[in-house]
C-alpha cells in the first residue's frame, strides 16, 4: 500500500521520467532484442547531437524566443569541419574549433538582430535556417566530405567506460546548464525575462544582453552538434540536421518547457530527448513501418503537452 | 417633463471589487447635451461602458425612449441607436480610414466590398468633421493623434443615432478643431440627437452642454443647468467630501540630504523642462488627471524612457551619478513600482519567493550560486513584515489576492533596501485594510530616511501620506504644495489649470500633439 502510494506520488511529480521508464519497459517486453547492446549503443550514439542542440533550444524557449536555425547551423558547422580538415588540411582540433566558432557567429548574428534590432526570433532564425543551409552546400560543393576515422574517435565508446566522449560531454552539459538555470542569478533572470519582459525591465534587468547570449549559446551548441555529427558519420554531410530544430523543440516541450517562455527544465528536455530516441528505436525494433513511426511520434508529442497542460491546471486549481 | 425622456437611468449600481456606481439616477431629454464631470475614478467611464454594452450593470434600470434597455454586448447598443466615441481610441490601425469609419456597415456588392461607395461615404463624413485633407484610403496608423480622435468622432456619427456618447472627445484636439467639433455637436442636438459629453475641460463643458451632472465616488451628487454654475462650483462639487487631515504627526527628519536631483528634464512625453530636488525622509506626491504625465515622470526618473534633455542625478554619500537606465537606477538604490501590477510587476507562474527576489539579486554576480536557505529566510522575513497572506513561499504569485500581490511587489524593493521608491498608484485595486497597511509602511520607511515619490489619482491619499505634493497638468509641472497648504480643491484646481486655460495655451498644445505623433 504505502510503497504503491509513494511510487504513485513520485510518478506524478516526475511524470516525464515515469513515462520514459514505462516506454522502455514496454519495448523491452514486446521485442526480444530491445535490451541488447546493439540497441543501446544505437540509441546512445544518436543522443549527443540532439541533446546538445536541445539544451540550447530550451534556453531560447525559456526567454520566450525560438531558434529554428539550429539544424542548418549544425549542417553548416559540420561542413566547415570537414572542409577545414580535408580541403585545407588543418589539424583536426583546429577544424573543430572553426566549426564551433562558425556556430557561435551564426548564433550571435541571430541574437544581435533579435535583441538589438527588435526583430522576432521566429523570423530571424527562419532566415538563418535558409542561409546556413545554403552556406553548407556552398562550402562542400553539395558533396559529402569524407574526413576519415580520426574524427570518429569522438563518437566511439571510450575503452573502459563504454560511452563516447561526445555523450559524456552532452551529459555534463545538461547537468551544468540545469544548475545554472535553477541555482544562479543568471538562470533566474532568464526565467524572469521569459515570464514577463516588461516586469523584468522594470526590475532593473536589461533583457537585451540575455537574449543575445542565449541565441549565441544556442548557435555555439549547434556548432558542437555539427562536430559530433561529423564524428558519428566520419564525414561532413551538407544535408545533416534537416528537421533537427523540430525534434529539439519537441524534446524541450515534452520535457515541460513552455513555448510562451518563463518555464523550462534542461533535465526535462533531456528526458524528452530520451523519449524520442527510445520511441524511434523501439518502434523500429517491433517492426513498425516508417510512416506509422512518424504518426506515433507526432501523436506522442501532442499527448505529452496535453497531459502537461492538464497537470499544470490541476496543480494550480488544488 | 414632456413625454418620456430619451435616456432614463434609475438606481444604477455597478461594483467590481468595490462599488463603482452607487444608485445613479439620470434623465436626458431629446436633443439635450448633457455633460458628466468628475475626478478620475468617479465612475464616468464605467457609466459609459454600461451604456455602450461593454459592461453589464449590477442593479437598477435603464430605459431608452421609454423602452427597457439591457444590452448584452456592443451590438445591442448599436441596434438601440447608441453611438459612442470612446476615450481610448479604438480605430484599427492597419485598416484604411474609410474602412474604419464604415466598419459596422461596409457597403458590399455581391460579397465584395464596394470600394467606391465605401470611400464616398467616408469622405462625406470626413469633410463634416474636418478631415477633408486626408485620403480615405490611407492607413489609419499614418494619422496624427488629433486626426485619429476626429476619426473616432466620425465613426460615432456615421449612422443616425438617438444617443451619442462622447468621452473626452477633445483631449488631443487643437482649439479650432475642438470648436468645429462643438458646432457639429450643437447641430446634432438641434436635429434631436441626445448627447452625453464627458470632459475634463470644464470651459468646454460650460460652453457646449445644456445641463451638467457631477459624479463623485460613484454617486451622482448634483445635476444643474450649465447657465447656473461655474467651473469653480463644479470643482467644489467634484471634491465635495470633507477634507481628510492626516492623523499621524510626523517628525521632520532633521538630517535631510538631497538624494535625487532633476535638472531641465524633458522626454518625448514630457515636453516642458522640469526641475526637481528630492531629499531623504520625505514622501512626495504626484497629482494630476489621467494623462497629465505622472506615470511618465516616474518612468523618466527610473531611466525607463530616454531623456530628450536634462539630467537625473542620484546623489549618494557625496558622490553623484547620472541615472541613464533602469539597471543603473536599481544599482543606485532606486526602486520602481509600475502602475499596472499584472503587466509591469508580476512574473506569473513563478513562486512568491522568486517574485520577491528577482531584482534583489541585482548586485550578486550573475553566475554566483544562490543560497536557497538564506533566500528563503529573507523571503519569510519580508512576508512576515508585510503580513502577506499566502500558503507558503513556493505558492504561485497568481493565486494571491491583488492586495497581497501588491505587498509582494513592494517587498521586492524592501529586500534590496532601496533608498528611493518610485511608486505609481501603489494602492490601485487594493482593499481599504491593505491600503492603510501600505500607508503605514510608507510612513515608517520615511522615518528611516527613505525617499518616496508616489503618483496617485486619489488626492485624499496623497494629502494623507505626503509631505509635499507636485501637481501636473497636461504634461507640465504646474504647482507644488507644502504640507501646511494642502487643500483638495487647490490641488484639483491646479490639476485642471492647463485644461481650462484658454486659447493662448491651447495653441502651444499643437506642438505637443505633434511631438506625440511618432
Amino acid at each position: 500500500m504505502n510503497i504503491w502510494q509513494s511510487i504513485k506520488r513520485y510518478a506524478e511529480e516526475n511524470f516525464i521520467l515515469a513515462s520514459l521508464i514505462l516506454l522502455i519497459l514496454f519495448f523491452g517486453f514486446s521485442s526480444n532484442n530491445f535490451f541488447s547492446v546493439i540497441t543501446l549503443t544505437t540509441i546512445l550514439n544518436q543522443l549527443p547531437a540532439l541533446t546538445v542542440v536541445t539544451v540550447g533550444m530550451t534556453l531560447v524557449l525559456i526567454v520566450a524566443g525560438i531558434d529554428l536555425s539550429v539544424g542548418s547551423v549544425m549542417g553548416f558547422c559540420a561542413a566547415v569541419v570537414g572542409v577545414g580538415a580535408v580541403a585545407w588540411g588543418l589539424p583536426l582540433w583546429m577544424a573543430c574549433l572553426m566549426g564551433l566558432g562558425t556556430g557561435l557567429i551564426c548564433g550571435a548574428v541571430n541574437g544581435l538582430l533579435v535583441a538589438y534590432f527588435s526583430l522576432p526570433s521566429f523570423i530571424v532564425t527562419l532566415g538563418m535556417l535558409e542561409m546556413a543551409r545554403g552556406l553548407a552546400y556552398m562550402t562542400t560543393g553539395s558533396q559529402t566530405v569524407y574526413i576519415g576515422s580520426q574524427i570518429q574517435s569522438l563518437a566511439l565508446p571510450l575503452p573502459g567506460i563504454g560511452v563516447s566522449a561526445a555523450l559524456i560531454f552532452a551529459i555534463v552539459l545538461v547537468i551544468t546548464v540545469q544548475f545554472v538555470l535553477t541555482r544562479t542569478v543568471l538562470g533566474r533572470y532568464l526565467v524572469a525575462i521569459g515570464s514577463n519582459e516588461q516586469a523584468a525591465r522594470m526590475s532593473g534587468i536589461d533583457p537585451r544582453p540575455y537574449r543575445l547570449m542565449v541565441l549565441a549559446v544556442s548557435g555555439a551548441l549547434a556548432g558542437i552538434a555539427g562536430i559530433f555529427n561529423a564524428a558519428y558519420l566520419g564525414s561532413a554531410d551538407p544535408n545533416a540536421g534537416i528537421g533537427l530544430e523540430l525534434s529539439a523543440i519537441a524534446a524541450a516541450v515534452i520535457g515541460g518547457t513552455s513555448l510562451m517562455g518563463g518555464r523550462g527544465s534542461i533535465i526535462g528536455a533531456f528526458a524528452g530527448v530520451l523519449i524520442i530516441a527510445v520511441l524511434q528505436n523501439g518502434l523500429a525494433q517491433i517492426g513498425v513501418s516508417e510512416p506509422t513511426k512518424r504518426l506515433i511520434t507526432g501523436a506522442v508529442i501532442i499527448i505529452a503537452v496535453l497531459i502537461d497542460r492538464w497537470r499544470a491546471k490541476h496543480a494550480s486549481a488544488s | 417633463m414632456t413625454g418620456s425622456a430619451r435616456l432614463a437611468i434609475s438606481n444604477l449600481d455597478k461594483a467590481f471589487a468595490a462599488p463603482v456606481l452607487k444608485g445613479v439616477n439620470l434623465k436626458i431629454a431629446r436633443g439635450e447635451v448633457h455633460a458628466i464631470v468628475g475626478e478620475n475614478g468617479a465612475g464616468k467611464s464605467t457609466l459609459v461602458n454600461i451604456l455602450a454594452g461593454n459592461l453589464r450593470k449590477d442593479g437598477g434600470e435603464i430605459s431608452l425612449d421609454g423602452n427597457i434597455y439591457a444590452p448584452r454586448g456592443p451590438r445591442d447598443s448599436y441596434a438601440a441607436g447608441i453611438a459612442c466615441a470612446a476615450q481610448e481610441l479604438s480605430s484599427i490601425e492597419t485598416l484604411s480610414v474609410a474602412e474604419n469609419i464604415a466598419l459596422r456597415a461596409v457597403p458590399q456588392k455581391k460579397f465584395v466590398i464596394d470600394q467606391g461607395a465605401l470611400n464616398a461615404k467616408a469622405l462625406k463624413l470626413m469633410q463634416r468633421v474636418g478631415l477633408q485633407n486626408i485620403d480615405p484610403t490611407s492607413p489609419t496608423e499614418a494619422l496624427s493623434l488629433a486626426d485619429r480622435q476626429l476619426l473616432e468622432f466620425a465613426k460615432a456619427i456615421s449612422f443616425d443615432c438617438q444617443l451619442l456618447i462622447l468621452d473626452e472627445p477633445t483631449a488631443a484636439l487643437t482649439a479650432p478643431q475642438a470648436d468645429h467639433l462643438h458646432s457639429i455637436v450643437a447641430d446634432l442636438a438641434a436635429a434631436g440627437t441626445s448627447i452625453i459629453y464627458i470632459s475634463h475641460r470644464l470651459d468646454d463643458v460650460l460652453a457646449v452642454a445644456d445641463n451638467v451632472s457631477v459624479l463623485r465616488d460613484g454617486e451622482l451628487v448634483v445635476t444643474t443647468a450649465t447657465k447656473q454654475t461655474s467651473a469653480s462650483d463644479l470643482v467644489e462639487e467634484m471634491t465635495g467630501r470633507s477634507q481628510t487631515t492626516a492623523t499621524q504627526r510626523r517628525d521632520c527628519v532633521s538630517d535631510a540630504v538631497t538624494v535625487l536631483e532633476v535638472t531641465d528634464l524633458t522626454t518625448d512625453e514630457l515636453p516642458h523642462a522640469t526641475n526637481l530636488t528630492f531629499k531623504s525622509g520625505e514622501i512626495v506626491g504626484l497629482a494630476g488627471l489621467a494623462g497629465a504625465g505622472r506615470s511618465e515622470l516616474l518612468a523618466a526618473l527610473f531611466g525607463l524612457v530616454p531623456l530628450t534633455g536634462g539630467t537625473v542625478r542620484r546623489i549618494h554619500n557625496g558622490a553623484e551619478q547620472a541615472v541613464m537606465n533602469a539597471r543603473q537606477a536599481v544599482r543606485n538604490g532606486i526602486a520602481y513600482l509600475g502602475e499596472d501590477r499584472q503587466s509591469m510587476g508580476l512574473f506569473p507562474g513563478q513562486s512568491l519567493l522568486a517574485n520577491i527576489m528577482v531584482p534583489g539579486s541585482a548586485d550578486i554576480r550573475t553566475l554566483q550560486r544562490i543560497d536557497y536557505k538564506k533566500e528563503a529566510d529573507e523571503g519569510a522575513r519580508l512576508v512576515e513584515k508585510l503580513s502577506i497572506r499566502c500558503e507558503n513561499l513556493a505558492q504561485d504569485i497568481r493565486q494571491l489576492s491583488g492586495g497581497n500581490q501588491q505587498k509582494a511587489l513592494i517587498g521586492r524593493w524592501l529586500h534590496r533596501d532601496s533608498h528611493i521608491l518610485l511608486l505609481d498608484e501603489p494602492t490601485r485595486g487594493v482593499d481599504v485594510g491593505t491600503k492603510n497597511a501600505i500607508y503605514d509602511l510608507l510612513i515608517s520607511l520615511r522615518q528611516k530616511g527613505k525617499t518616496i515619490i508616489m503618483a496617485s489619482s486619489e488626492i485624499d491619499e496623497l494629502t494623507t501620506v505626503c509631505d509635499r505634493i507636485l501637481v501636473l497638468s497636461d504634461r507640465k509641472l504646474v504647482r507644488s504644495f507644502e504640507r501646511n497648504d494642502f487643500s483638495e480643491q487647490g490641488i484639483l484646481a491646479a490639476a485642471f489649470s492647463e485644461f481650462t486655460a484658454s486659447v493662448e495655451n491651447r495653441s502651444t498644445s499643437d506642438s505637443k500633439v505633434a511631438s506625440r505623433q511618432r
